[in-house]
């Protein structure tokens, strides 16, 4: 164990490769994660698709249920990933202090921060994908007619619900807050998004209100690019705004030590 | 002589590894480092010791580059410990105390990914072998016991291969047969040419270890010595204790001037003093016919050493305090 010299920018990406795949590692050992995040919005879709009203419906802007709660439980998957997953994450490695602990290392906490959203975005992604394909198989709702409008939209619901759960992450103490914060949040913004109350069949003054909040904007920007038009530039700039608001203060709120 | 001299000087002055000079780092009104200056040598195993809030972790982590001071220089395998940290820690290893790794992190991934971000790192099954880990690859973090997770901690800090590693609380929780395992792991590493910081107030670690230590109190490095050196200058230096087998008169003991204290405990006579104590107390004994009988000889320790240094530091303290309010 003789002391070697240092040639540090060979290994940044060696460290990264192996930091992404140790977080993957440990996401999927999180049973309650892949359900919840995974299995629980596939089931939702098939109980929907198989139990639910096959003719369209006139409480639905004259669209089959199936095709309006599609884009309800994409948003639904990605809300669950950034506001439990993700924040539960970080402020346990915060409480633990293996955030501290990597800052002592080459690889810093600030990768382990990346990596942790880029593992979370990957895993919505593919849950997003997977959701598209099941319901286009199995209950024959189109794939995003608009493609480039779609996955802006999803990017940017993405982005924003990222940053919310890292501004979650950022403010609570403890992870037990964390997690509270979470699924107090969860409530409040899965209504405005329509998964009790469809937005075409709320008042027209809830529905103006839910399309300034992050979920209300984004399911009908991605109802919008599902059905081949360019989403609503008002929706996309309501998920911008969040989203570098939320980073903003996520980033300068972020505390890496307890 | 002179040679021997001149060779250690420039010896000195090159391989100095850390120097710290005047480092001050206040948290809110209080000051938990208050112009500590010290250097380490390349290769030592160099204690820092004192009573809890001295300053010693907060020292370690400037030196570490984890935590900015307020004042002082510090220069740690040559580099600013703030403006090159980036280099810093592909060469210092650190071992915290209290840090945990994720419960699901499984041992081996955990050295497998911590060996990935260094250039050039240790074999982390060989690692795992020295650290008596190796049965315990495949269990995840939250499943091993305190020593276990201890172990663990310090081979993410040597998995880097560093030149420099900070141990901070090295051996607390560890039974006494890991940590006499872990010693020995220690000097191993120091045999390599590796330097090592060594936070304890382990008194047996210190001078089993450490090659000098440095002994804080609030603040204050209040002596640098080898261990040796600080136990034989302690206040209470050695003590002999032994049955006369004939009548003895202690006043000539106690006109020693290697004798600090003499006194009778039932048929017993216990001499304490420093210096050549032992030969003076024979020779006198000697001199007057008197053969001492059960003779038991203690030598005074870091420990004494310790609780001596810091009474004096806290007295000092106090005379200050109260010069200053009759003025």
């Amino acid at each position: 164990m003789t002391a070697i010299a240092a040639a540090p920018s060979r290994t940044r990406p060696r460290g990264l490769q192996r930091l992404l795949a140790t977080e993957l590692k440990l996401s999927m050992r999180e049973p309650l994660l892949l359900f919840w995040g995974l299995a629980f919005p596939v089931g939702l879709l098939i109980v929907l698709g198989i139990a639910g009203p096959k003719k369209p419906q006139h409480s639905l802007g004259g669209v089959k249920l199936i095709v309006a709660y599609t884009p309800i439980v994409m948003v639904f998957t990605l809300t669950i990933l950034a506001l439990s997953a993700l924040p539960a994450a970080l402020a346990s490695y915060r409480d633990k202090g293996y955030l501290r602990r990597l800052s002592t290392t080459p690889i810093g906490a600030v990768r382990l921060l990346a990596a942790q959203i880029i593992i979370n975005f990957a895993l919505a992604a593919s849950a997003v994908i997977l959701i598209a394909l099941v319901s286009h198989f199995a209950f024959s709702v189109a794939l995003p007619r608009q493609l480039g409008g779609f996955l802006l939209a999803i990017v940017l619901t993405m982005g924003a619900m990222l940053s919310l759960g890292t501004l979650i992450a950022a403010v609570s103490p403890t992870q037990r807050i964390a997690a509270a914060a979470g699924s107090l949040l969860f409530f409040p913004l899965m209504f405005f998004a329509g998964l009790w109350v469809p937005q075409a069949e709320m008042g027209a003054g809830l529905r103006d209100v839910s399309h300034y909040t992050p979920l209300g904007a984004a399911v009908p920007a991605v109802q919008n690019a599902i059905a081949g038009n360019w989403p609503g530039t008002v929706h996309l700039l309501v998920l911008a705004a969040y989203a570098v608001v939320l980073c903003a203060l996520a980033a300068r709120l972020f505390r890496w030590e307890r | 002589m002179n040679e021997t001299l001149t060779y250690t000087t420039a010896q000195t002055a090159t391989d100095v590894v850390v120097s710290v000079d005047d480092l001050h780092v206040r948290y809110g009104d209080t000051l938990a480092v208050d112009g500590v200056s010290l250097s380490i040598r390349r290769g030592e195993i160099f204690g820092i010791l004192g009573p809890n809030g001295a300053g010693k972790t907060t020292t370690v982590e400037v030196i570490g580059g984890l935590r900015r001071p307020d004042s002082g220089s510090i220069s740690v395998l040559g580099l600013d410990a703030l403006g090159d940290r980036p280099q810093l820690r592909q060469r210092v290893g650190i071992q915290l105390q209290s840090s945990e790794l994720p419960d699901k992190l499984r041992v081996a991934e955990a050295l497998d990914l911590f060996a990935s971000f260094y250039s050039d790192p240790a074999d982390p099954a060989e690692l795992l072998e020295l650290l008596g880990l190796a049965g315990k690859r495949d269990d995840r973090f939250a499943n091993l016991s305190g020593g276990q997770r201890q172990r663990l901690s310090i081979a993410l800090a040597l998995v880097g291969r560093p030149e420099l590693a900070i141990l901070d609380e090295l051996t607390t929780g560890l039974d006494p047969q890991s940590r006499r395992e872990t010693w020995r792991l220690i000097e191993g590493i120091r045999d390599q040419g590796v330097t090592v910081i060594l936070v304890t107030h382990f008194m047996e670690e210190a001078e089993r270890l450490c090659d000098r230590v440095a002994l804080l109190h609030h603040g204050h490095v209040i002596a640098i010595d080898t261990p040796a050196a600080l136990a034989a200058n302690a206040g209470a230096g050695q003590r002999i204790s032994f049955r006369p087998s004939a009548e003895l008169d202690l006043a000539g003991i106690r006109e020693l001037p290697e004798v600090r204290a003499v006194r009778r405990n039932a048929d017993r006579i216990v001499v304490e003093g420093s210096g050549d104590l032992v030969a003076a107390v024979i020779g006198t004994l000697v001199r007057a016919g008197v053969i001492p009988e059960q003779t038991r000889i203690e030598q005074s320790t870091l420990d004494d050493a310790f609780v001596g240094l810091t009474a004096d530091a806290a007295a000092s303290e106090v005379a200050d305090n109260t010069r200053e309010e009759s003025r």
